[in-house]
């Protein structure tokens, strides 16, 4: 019969091996340091499963699979008319792109908390780790904000098409197709300042698009 | 599972969020510390996979292709709110419905010491004890050896014990402090 000491509660703790455990149990049974900490670890593993979450969320069902089919979309074979669209999207990344170079619209008070520190493309194209950090964390707030007008949006886009309708969802992907771009590259440069101030500029692209879409009665267009 | 065809893949992705939507959010969810952003982390989860599905290679089950994807954007996160000192701030309030006979006194003190664990060991412990994975599925998802997966458990469990023991009576008497 395997005998354990205190010295081996560690590794009688961590093992898979039966009859180390049966023999921890056993010394702990006179050690009351041990009991006390092989109580705890039984403890422990009784109660992780209890941390398991579940609640409802049929908004992430939709997105999921809406973004699903965006992208099997964007993965068609390219037509004539795809090669317009394609072409419309990069013309729209690069016009955004030079407006942010040369002074986009000043901020409104929705934007306000997206203020890019020390930020001047003319003079400055790279961000310090703090200011990069402090444009990522502004920026998460922005995007949640944008996010959260698309799912207010939802309902209208789900209408019956009509040609205001289709432009709208036209418009739509191709922003959403130029953000995840344009996200990417930011990805693999986060501390470039022009691609941070284009990735703002196709988002408050798509912030202006669902906020007219919420206003508009698409039955008079 | 074909992963080639479009309408075949669109359908296969419809059955993975079947199966495994719900556990992926639990486990985004404690990985993350709320709603929002676990759900977030899902949906991005998803479409990364189906992005990437033509380089799906086929050697591990898509399952843990899945889990991988999540789980590695979600320690990212991780690592990007240390870097911030965000993780000092108040993390969003949120009602979660979680089964009474599953329930368990220490859970919420559980939960507060498992934010307290670091980086993989949290994630191991989570796919393990919470989830229920195995080793070799840890090994799996995380792209570790098992032996690595079994350590980073053992390095989660004595952390916790640490941080838990403080809310615990003491020992009467022992040999050891």
């Amino acid at each position: 019969m395997r005998e354990v000491t205190c010295a081996d509660l560690e590794l009688a703790l961590a093992t898979d091996d039966p009859a180390l455990r049966e023999a921890l149990a056993r010394h702990a049974e006179g050690c009351a340091a041990c009991q006390a900490e092989l109580t705890l670890a039984r403890e422990i593993e009784a109660a992780a499963p209890s941390l398991r979450k579940a609640w409802a969320s049929p908004g992430l069902d939709e997105r999921v699979r809406q973004s699903w089919r965006a992208e099997a979309r964007t993965r068609r074979p390219l037509r004539a008319a795809s090669w317009v669209s394609l072409a419309a999207a990069a013309l729209l990344v690069v016009g955004l792109g030079v407006r942010a170079w040369k002074g986009a619209p000043a901020p409104d008070a929705g934007e306000a908390a997206l203020a890019f520190p020390a930020l001047d493309p003319a003079t400055q194209q790279l961000l310090s780790e703090q200011a990069a950090a402090e444009v990522e964390k502004a920026e998460a707030a922005y995007v949640r904000s944008v996010d959260a007008l698309a799912r207010l949006a939802e309902p209208r886009l789900q209408e019956p098409l009509s040609p205001a309708l289709t432009n709208y969802r036209e418009k739509l992907l191709l922003l959403d197709t130029a953000i995840a771009a344009c996200r990417a590259e930011v990805e693999r440069n986060r501390f470039n300042a022009q691609l941070r101030l284009e990735l703002l500029s196709l988002y408050r692209e798509k912030r202006d698009t669902l906020d007219t879409l919420l206003k508009e009665d698409l039955n008079a267009l | 599972m074909n992963l080639n065809s479009s309408e075949e893949a669109l359908r296969d992705f419809a059955g993975l969020y079947e199966s495994h939507g719900a556990r992926l959010k639990s486990i985004a969810c404690n990985l993350l510390g709320n709603v929002a952003d676990a759900e977030d982390a899902v949906q991005e989860a998803f479409l990364k996979a189906y992005r990437a599905k033509d380089r799906f290679k086929g050697d591990s089950a898509p399952f843990t292709w899945l889990y991988r994807i999540l789980v590695n954007a979600c320690l990212d996160t991780g690592r990007r709110r240390q870097r911030r000192r965000e993780d000092q701030e108040p993390e969003t309030t949120f009602d979660l419905r979680t089964a009474p006979s599953q329930d368990h006194p220490l859970r919420v003190a559980l939960e507060a010491a498992l934010r307290k664990v670091e980086g993989r060991p949290r994630a191991v412990f989570l796919l393990a004890e919470v989830e229920g994975f195995t080793h070799r599925e840890i090994a799996e998802i995380l792209e570790i050896a098992e032996g690595t997966s079994k350590h980073d458990l053992f390095v989660a469990k004595r952390e916790l014990r640490r941080l838990l023991a403080g809310t615990r009576p003491p020992a009467i008497e022992g040999p050891h402090p």
